[in-house]
C-alpha cells in the first residue's frame, strides 16, 4: 500500500484529532460502565459468589471462574478509566495474589458513593486519604479489634487461613471434608518450603504444582522433592546413591537456533547437522565419563544423543520447561549449562539422593529425592474435572503466597465481612470524635467532612454486604461491630433461634446483642474488642498483608480516578 | 470487551440451555439407538451418527454453556466410551430440577447443598446395590440347569438390595448406630470382600467373561462378541493368571476395513495393515518366516527432523552449487538401505510417513515399509520384540533391531475395492503382544458407529473387570435411587413439620425433584425401546414405584417388566428365544457413578454462573449484552 501511494500519487490521510472528554466521571456512559463493572465484580465476590464464564464465542474453550486475576484479565475496555482501575487491581493481584476482588469492589463503591454525595472532588480525595491513614494506623495497632496474631506453635490458625482462601472460590465445588483436606495439604506444602537450618539469609523454597484430572480431591498430596513427568517406557536399574545430575538450559536439539538471526555463509559440502551432532555426542561422552546418571534439559535433546545416553544407563528427561529450572537448581545444586562448545567443569554437576517412579492416575512421574536439606516440594492436585481443577490450582497458588506473607507479618484479619463492618464503625466513631481537629487540618467544612466520611464507611459496609448473593440481609451488632447475615427465607421472629455465629465465627449468636441493618443508620459507637481469656478462634481469616495493601490500592486508585479532569484519546 | 448477560435468577438461561441441549438426546439414550443424519447446511456434507457422543461432537456447540457440556462429555468419553447419553440426559434433567427450585425461590446455596446430599444418596445406593462378581458367577452356575431359576435368583438379589437400601434409612434413625443390619450377602463391607477374594483366589468366584459380556452388551451383541474374543485372545497370549482377570485396553487396536460385509468382522492377533500392490508383493515374499524388524518414530525421509529442531533460514552456501537436493536424498537413501541390508532387516514400521521413493527402493530390496503405525503399537511391538524405536533411520544399529516378527497375508481385498489392496497381519505371537479387532461394513458411513460400539463394549468389559462388581441394569439401580431419594425427602418433610427449622426447609423438595429427574430418565429409556409410549412408560414407572413404597418385596416385578421388554428385543435380534431368556442386564458401576457425578458437577457450575464474558472482537447483536 505504501509503495502504491508513492508511485501513483501522494495521498495524505488526515489524522483525526484526539477526543477530549471533560470531567469523565460526570458522563453517564462512564458511570454506567463503572456501575456495570461494580455489579459484575461484586457478584463474583466471596464463597457463595456467582461464577462467570469466559469464552471467545467462536468455539474456544470455556473458563469458569470467580477469581479476580482471571476476570480482570478477560475484561478489556475502550474506556481509559476502566482500564486504569483494572490495571491497578491486577498489579495488586500480581504482587499479593489475594484480595483482588475486595480492592476492586471497594474502589468502585468509593467512586459510586463519591458521585452520589456530590461533594467537591478535592475534598473527597483529602478525606479519603485521611481516613485511609486512620484505618491503616488502627490495623497496625496492637489492640486492633479485628486482627488476630497467628500462632505458629500450632498449625490450626494457618489451616483456618488457608481454608478461608480456598473456600472463597465456589468454582472448586469442594465439600467440607475436601476443603479441609486441601487446606491441610496447602499448609503442609508451605511448611515444607520453609528451610529448617536457617543460614544468614532465609530463602524460601518452592512448591511445584502438578494437576491430575479425574481423581477425587482427597487424593491430593504433597511430596518433598520434585516430581518430573517421565518419558515413555523409561526403565532403569537400581542406582547407587547419590546420583550425579547435569542440567542444560540450552537446546540440545542439534540445530543452530541459539545463535540468533542473520545470514550464515558456509562452505559447500559442510554438513552442519552432523557436525553439531558429533559435538553433542562428544558432550555425552564426557558426561558419561564423569559418572552422570541423570541428564536433564530444559529444551529438546537430539534423539541420537538421548539414545546414546539411555543405552549407557543414563536417565534422560527433556523439555522440562523454564518453570522447573529454578526448583531443579535449588534441589540438585547443579548449575545450568548454557553451552555445548566447552568442556563441562565438574563444579556444575548437582546431585540427588535417589529417584523412584510414582504413578498418579494416568501420569507416571519420576520422583527426585533431595541429597540434603532442601525446601522444594511437589503438590499433586486432583479434581474431577478440568474447570474445577484449574480454579483449584489458582486458589492453591494464592494460598501459598498468603501463607508466605504471614512470615513477614504474623497476623490475620477476621474474615466474613467482620473486618469491614468493624473498620466502618471505628472510622465513623473516630471521625466524629476528632472532627474539629481533622477539619482544620483538611481545610473543609464539618458537613463536608461528615458526608465524605459517611461515603467512605458506607463503601466499606457495601463490601461486606457483597458477600451475600442469595437475597439475605446484612446486619451489624452494636457491641463488637461484627458482620451477620440474615438469610432471605428466615423471618424476624425466628431470628434469634436460627442465627448462626457472625461472619468470622468469633461472636456467638446466643450473646444478647442488639443488631442493626447495615443499610440503616445506627448511632455511632466505639466497637469493643472481644475480651476472652483464650486467643480468638475465628473460622474465617483473611490475609493481613494482602488486605491492608488492597485497602490502600483501592483508596489510592479511587482518588486517582476522582482526580482525572480530562480524558484525551488518540482515535487514530 | 466485556459483554455480559445478566441472567434473571428465576429464569436461568444457562440451565435452560443445558436442558434444551440435553433434550436433543432424548431419543438416543438406552440400548436401542437409531441412526441419525447430521447435515452441515453450509457444505452440504452429512454424517451418519448413532451414539450421543458423536451427535454432540458433530453438533459443534459454540455457546459457552454448550461448549462446557461438550467438554464434560468429551472428558467422560475419553475414559469410559459409554454413558455419555446418561450423562447428557441427567445433566438436562437435573438442570430442570435446579430451575424448578429457583422458580420456587430456593437460594442457590440451599439447592447445591441439597443436591449434593442427593448425589451422595445415589452413589451410596450404587455402592450398596452393586453385585459382586462371585455372586454373578454363582447365579450363572445355577442358571445352567433350569432356565428360569436364574431370573428368580437375580430378582431375589435385587429385592434384598432394596430391602437393605430401605434399611439404611432406618439405621440412620437408630440412635445407637452400632447394630448392623445384615440381610443380604451383597451388603457386607465391599472392601473386605474384595480383599478376601483377592487373598483366596477361588475360580468359582469369578464369572466367565462371556457371561459378563452378555449382560453388558446393551443391544450391541455383535460388537460385544468381538470384545469378548479380544479379551480371550489377549489372556491366552499373555498367559494371564486366571484368578486375576483384567483387560488391558491399551493392547487392543481397531482396524477399519470398508467394503467387506459386516459378518467378516473378527479379532486377530497382532496388527492389521493395508498395503498397496507393490508392498503386497514384498509381503508375499517374506511371509511366514521370522523377520527382523526396525521401528522408526519419525518420517522416513532425508528432510525429516525431530520435533523441536529449528532449521536455519538464512544459510547461504558459497562456492558452486552442484550438489543438488535430489542427489543428497539419493545419498541418504543409499545409506539407509545399506544399513537395513547389513542389519538384515526385512520389515520397517514407522509412525510417520515414508516417501514413495523410499518405499519403492526398499521394495526392490525386499524390505517391507509400513507407514503411519500408531505410536502405541510401536511401543508394544518394541517391548515384545526387543526392538528399540529410533527417530532416524540412520540411527539404526544392531541393538535396535527386534526379532521374531511374522508377516502374514490376511486377506486380499482387491475384489472389494477399486484400488487393489491387501491386508497383512503382523504379529509375533508371543507374550506381551496385542490384538486387533477388524471392523468391516459394506456401508462406509456405518464404520464409525460400529467402531464406537466395539470400543464401548471393550471399555465396559475393561471397567467391569477392574471394578469387580456390576450394578443391576435395566433401570434397576435408578429405581432404587428414586426410592431412596423419595424416602429421604419424606424424612426431611416430617422433620420439618416437627421442628420448623430452616435448615431442612427445602431439602425434601429438592430431593423429590432430583428423584423426578431419574424417573424421567427411566421412562425415556423405556420409550426409546419402542415398546412404550411416553405416557405408558410414566404410568408404569409411577405405579410400580407406588407399589414399591407400599410393599418393597415386589420390586422384582418392576425389574422383571423391564427385563422382559428387553428380552423380547433380544428375541427379535437373536432369534433364539431359549437363549435370550437367560440374559440378565447389568450396568458398569464406575461408569454410572462417574456419569452421574459429572452431570451434577456440570449443573452446579452452570447453576452458579450468572454472566458470561465474551472476549475478542466478534460482532454480536444479541439483546441482553452489555459493553464495557
Amino acid at each position: 500500500m505504501k509503495l502504491n501511494s508513492l508511485l501513483l500519487m501522494s495521498r495524505l490521510v488526515k489524522k483525526s484529532p484526539s477526543v477530549c472528554t471533560d470531567l469523565p466521571l460526570s458522563s453517564s456512559d462512564v458511570c454506567n460502565k463503572l456501575h456495570l463493572m461494580k455489579e459484575f465484580l461484586r457478584s463474583s465476590y466471596g464463597p457463595t459468589a456467582r461464577l462467570k464464564q469466559v469464552h471467545n464465542n467462536i468455539g474456544g474453550s470455556v473458563v469458569t471462574s470467580s477469581t479476580s486475576s482471571v476476570l480482570l484479565q478477560a475484561i478489556a475496555s475502550s474506556q481509559p478509566i476502566i482500564s486504569l482501575i483494572r490495571s491497578s487491581i491486577l498489579n495488586h493481584v500480581s504482587r499479593f495474589s489475594d484480595c483482588g476482588l475486595f480492592a476492586a469492589v471497594f474502589c468502585l463503591c468509593l467512586l459510586e458513593q463519591a458521585g452520589q454525595c456530590g461533594l467537591r472532588k478535592n475534598v473527597m480525595i483529602k478525606v479519603n486519604k485521611h481516613l485511609l491513614a486512620l484505618c491503616t494506623g488502627y490495623l497496625q495497632q496492637e489492640d486492633c479489634g479485628c486482627k488476630v496474631k497467628l500462632d505458629f506453635c500450632s498449625s490450626q490458625s494457618l489451616i483456618t487461613l488457608a481454608r478461608s482462601v480456598i473456600s472463597s472460590k465456589p468454582t472448586c465445588v469442594l465439600t467440607e471434608p475436601e476443603s479441609d483436606h486441601i487446606s491441610r495439604v496447602a499448609v503442609q506444602a508451605f511448611l515444607l518450603t520453609v528451610p529448617c537450618n536457617i543460614p544468614d539469609t532465609v530463602r524460601l523454597g518452592r512448591t511445584v504444582t502438578i494437576t491430575i484430572e479425574g481423581h477425587s480431591v482427597l487424593k491430593s498430596a504433597v511430596f518433598p522433592g520434585l516430581l518430573l513427568s517421565m518419558p515413555e517406557n523409561l526403565c532403569f536399574d537400581s542406582l547407587c546413591s547419590p546420583l550425579h545430575v547435569v542440567l542444560f538450559s540450552i537446546s540440545l536439539a542439534g540445530d543452530l537456533s541459539e545463535i540468533g538471526d542473520g545470514r550464515i555463509e558456509m562452505h559447500q559440502g559442510v554438513d552442519v547437522d552432523s557436525q553439531i551432532l558429533d559435538q553433542l555426542l562428544e558432550l555425552g561422552k564426557q558426561v558419561l565419563k564423569d559418572g552422570v546418571k541423570l541428564f536433564l534439559c530444559q529444551k529438546v535433546i537430539h534423539p541420537v544423543l538421548q539414545h546414546y545416553l539411555r543405552c549407557n544407563g543414563v536417565i534422560v528427561i527433556e523439555r522440562l520447561g523454564v518453570s522447573l529450572m529454578e526448583p531443579l537448581i535449588q534441589l540438585t545444586g547443579a548449575q545450568p549449562v548454557a553451552t555445548l562448545h566447552a568442556t563441562i567443569p565438574s563444579t556444575v554437576y548437582g546431585k540427588v539422593h535417589n529417584v523412584c517412579i510414582r504413578q498418579f492416575g494416568s501420569k507416571t512421574m519420576l520422583h527426585l529425592h533431595p541429597a540434603g536439606e532442601t525446601a522444594i516440594c511437589s503438590m499433586i492436585l486432583c479434581h474431577r474435572n478440568e474447570t474445577m481443577l484449574n480454579e483449584l490450582k489458582l486458589v492453591c497458588q494464592t494460598t501459598e503466597l498468603v501463607l508466605r506473607l504471614t512470615l513477614r507479618e504474623p497476623f490475620a484479619l477476621l474474615g466474613g465481612g467482620c473486618t469491614e463492618t468493624h473498620l466502618a464503625a471505628y472510622v465513623r466513631h473516630k471521625s466524629k470524635n476528632e472532627m474539629s481537629e481533622s477539619t482544620s487540618v483538611l481545610g473543609c467544612s464539618q458537613t463536608e467532612y461528615l458526608l465524605a466520611a459517611e461515603a467512605f464507611c458506607h463503601s466499606l459496609e457495601l463490601v461486606a454486604t457483597s458477600l451475600e448473593h442469595d437475597g439475605g440481609t446484612s446486619l451489624i451488632d452494636l457491641t463488637h461491630a461484627h458482620h451477620w447475615t440474615l438469610p432471605s427465607d428466615v423471618t424476624e421472629e425466628h431470628l434469634e433461634g436460627v442465627m448462626a455465629p457472625c461472619g468470622c465465627g468469633v461472636v456467638e449468636s446466643c450473646q444478647n446483642k442488639t443488631r442493626s441493618y447495615l443499610d440503616t443508620k445506627y448511632a455511632g459507637f466505639s466497637p469493643a474488642p472481644l475480651l476472652t481469656a483464650s486467643p480468638l478462634q475465628a473460622t474465617v481469616l483473611d490475609s493481613f498483608t494482602a488486605k491492608v495493601n488492597a485497602l490502600g490500592v483501592a483508596v489510592e486508585t479511587a482518588n486517582l480516578v476522582l482526580d482525572v479532569r480530562y480524558v484525551i484519546q488518540d482515535v487514530n | 470487551m466485556l459483554e455480559s448477560v445478566i441472567i434473571n435468577s428465576r429464569q436461568h438461561v444457562g440451565l435452560q440451555k443445558v436442558s434444551a441441549l440435553a433434550g436433543r438426546f432424548r431419543s438416543s439414550i438406552g440400548p436401542i439407538k437409531n441412526y441419525k443424519f447430521i447435515q452441515d447446511e453450509v457444505s452440504g456434507e452429512s454424517v451418519l451418527v448413532c451414539s450421543c457422543f458423536r451427535i454432540i461432537e458433530n453438533l459443534e456447540p459454540t455457546c459457552a454453556v454448550g461448549q462446557l457440556v461438550y467438554e464434560t462429555v468429551q472428558a467422560h468419553h475419553k475414559g469410559y466410551r459409554s454413558g455419555s447419553g446418561c450423562l447428557l440426559f441427567l445433566a438436562g434433567a437435573w438442570s430442570r430440577t435446579a430451575l424448578d427450585c429457583l422458580q420456587r425461590g430456593i437460594a442457590v446455596t440451599h439447592i447445591i447443598k441439597a443436591m449434593s446430599e442427593g448425589i451422595d444418596i445415589c452413589l451410596d445406593v450404587c455402592k450398596k446395590s452393586s453385585v459382586l462378581f462371585k455372586d454373578i458367577a454363582g447365579m450363572h452356575k445355577r442358571t445352567a440347569t433350569p432356565q428360569d431359576l436364574g431370573l428368580q435368583l437375580s430378582e431375589e438379589a435385587i429385592t434384598n438390595a432394596s430391602k437393605e437400601a430401605a434399611n439404611v434409612h432406618d439405621k440412620c434413625l437408630n440412635m445407637s448406630g452400632q447394630r448392623r443390619v445384615k440381610l443380604s450377602r451383597h451388603f457386607c463391607e465391599a472392601k473386605s470382600e474384595m480383599l478376601s477374594s483377592a487373598l483366596l483366589p477361588d475360580l468359582l468366584e469369578l464369572p466367565d467373561v462371556a457371561v459378563l459380556a452378555e449382560s453388558l452388551s446393551h443391544g450391541c451383541e455383535d460388537a460385544m462378541k468381538l470384545a469378548v474374543e479380544a479379551v480371550q485372545m489377549l489372556s491366552k497370549m499373555n498367559q494371564q493368571d486366571i484368578s486375576d482377570p483384567s483387560f488391558d485396553i491399551s493392547k487392543v487396536q481397531t482396524c477399519v476395513l470398508p467394503g467387506l460385509p459386516e459378518d467378516c468382522a473378527c479379532v486377530v492377533e497382532g496388527c492389521v495393515f493395508l498395503l498397496s500392490d507393490e508392498q503386497a508383493r514384498v509381503a508375499h515374499r517374506i511371509k511366514q518366516q521370522p523377520l527382523k524388524v526396525a521401528l522408526v518414530t519419525g518420517d522416513l525421509s532425508q528432510t525429516y527432523r525431530h520435533l523441536g529442531f529449528k532449521s536455519l533460514s538464512g544459510v547461504g552456501v558459497c562456492e558452486h552449487l552442484d550438489l543438488s537436493a535430489s542427489s543428497k536424498e539419493d545419498e541418504w537413501l543409499e545409506k539407509v538401505v545399506n544399513r537395513l541390508l547389513n542389519l538384515k532387516v526385512n520389515l520397517i514400521l514407522t509412525a510417520g510417513l515414508a516417501s514413495q521413493k523410499v518405499i519403492q527402493h526398499c521394495c526392490r530390496h525386499h524390505i517391507l515399509v509400513v507407514e503411519k503405525v500408531n505410536s502405541s503399537v510401536l511401543r508394544i511391538i518394541a517391548s515384545s520384540t526387543g526392538a528399540v524405536p529410533v527417530s532416524y533411520a540412520t540411527q539404526l544399529a544392531e541393538p535396535c533391531v527386534g526379532n521374531g516378527i511374522n508377516v502374514e497375508i490376511w486377506r486380499d481385498l482387491s475384489s472389494y475395492e477399486r484400488e487393489s489392496s491387501t491386508a497383512v497381519n503382523i504379529s509375533n505371537g508371543r507374550n506381551g503382544g496385542l490384538v486387533t479387532a477388524v471392523i468391516t461394513s459394506c456401508i462406509h458411513g456405518k464404520l464409525q458407529a460400529l467402531e464406537d460400539q466395539f470400543w464401548a463394549c471393550a471399555y465396559r468389559l475393561h471397567h467391569a473387570l477392574k471394578d469387580r462388581a456390576l450394578l443391576p441394569g435395566a433401570g434397576g439401580t435408578e429405581v432404587l435411587c428414586v426410592h431412596q431419594l423419595q424416602k429421604q425427602a419424606e424424612y426431611h418433610r416430617v422433620e420439618d413439620s416437627k421442628t420448623g427449622s430452616a435448615a431442612n426447609l427445602y431439602r425434601g423438595l429438592v430431593l423429590q425433584l432430583m428423584a423426578d429427574g431419574l424417573i424421567d430418565y427411566i421412562s425415556a429409556v423405556m420409550v426409546s425401546t419402542g415398546r412404550f409410549s411416553a405416557a405408558e412408560a410414566r404410568t408404569i414407572v409411577s405405579k410400580q414405584l407406588q407399589d414399591f413404597h407400599k410393599d418393597e418385596i415386589i420390586t422384582g416385578k418392576f425389574l422383571q417388566l423391564i427385563l422382559e421388554s428387553r428380552r423380547e428385543d433380544a428375541v427379535f435380534s437373536a432369534g433364539k428365544p431359549d437363549e435370550a431368556l437367560t440374559v440378565k442386564i447389568y450396568d458398569n458401576l464406575s461408569v454410572k457413578q462417574e456419569a452421574w457425578r459429572k452431570a451434577l458437577d456440570l449443573v452446579f457450575l452452570v447453576l452458579q454462573t450468572d454472566a458470561e464474558i465474551i472476549t475478542g472482537t466478534g460482532q454480536r447483536t444479541e439483546e441482553n449484552l452489555m459493553r464495557l
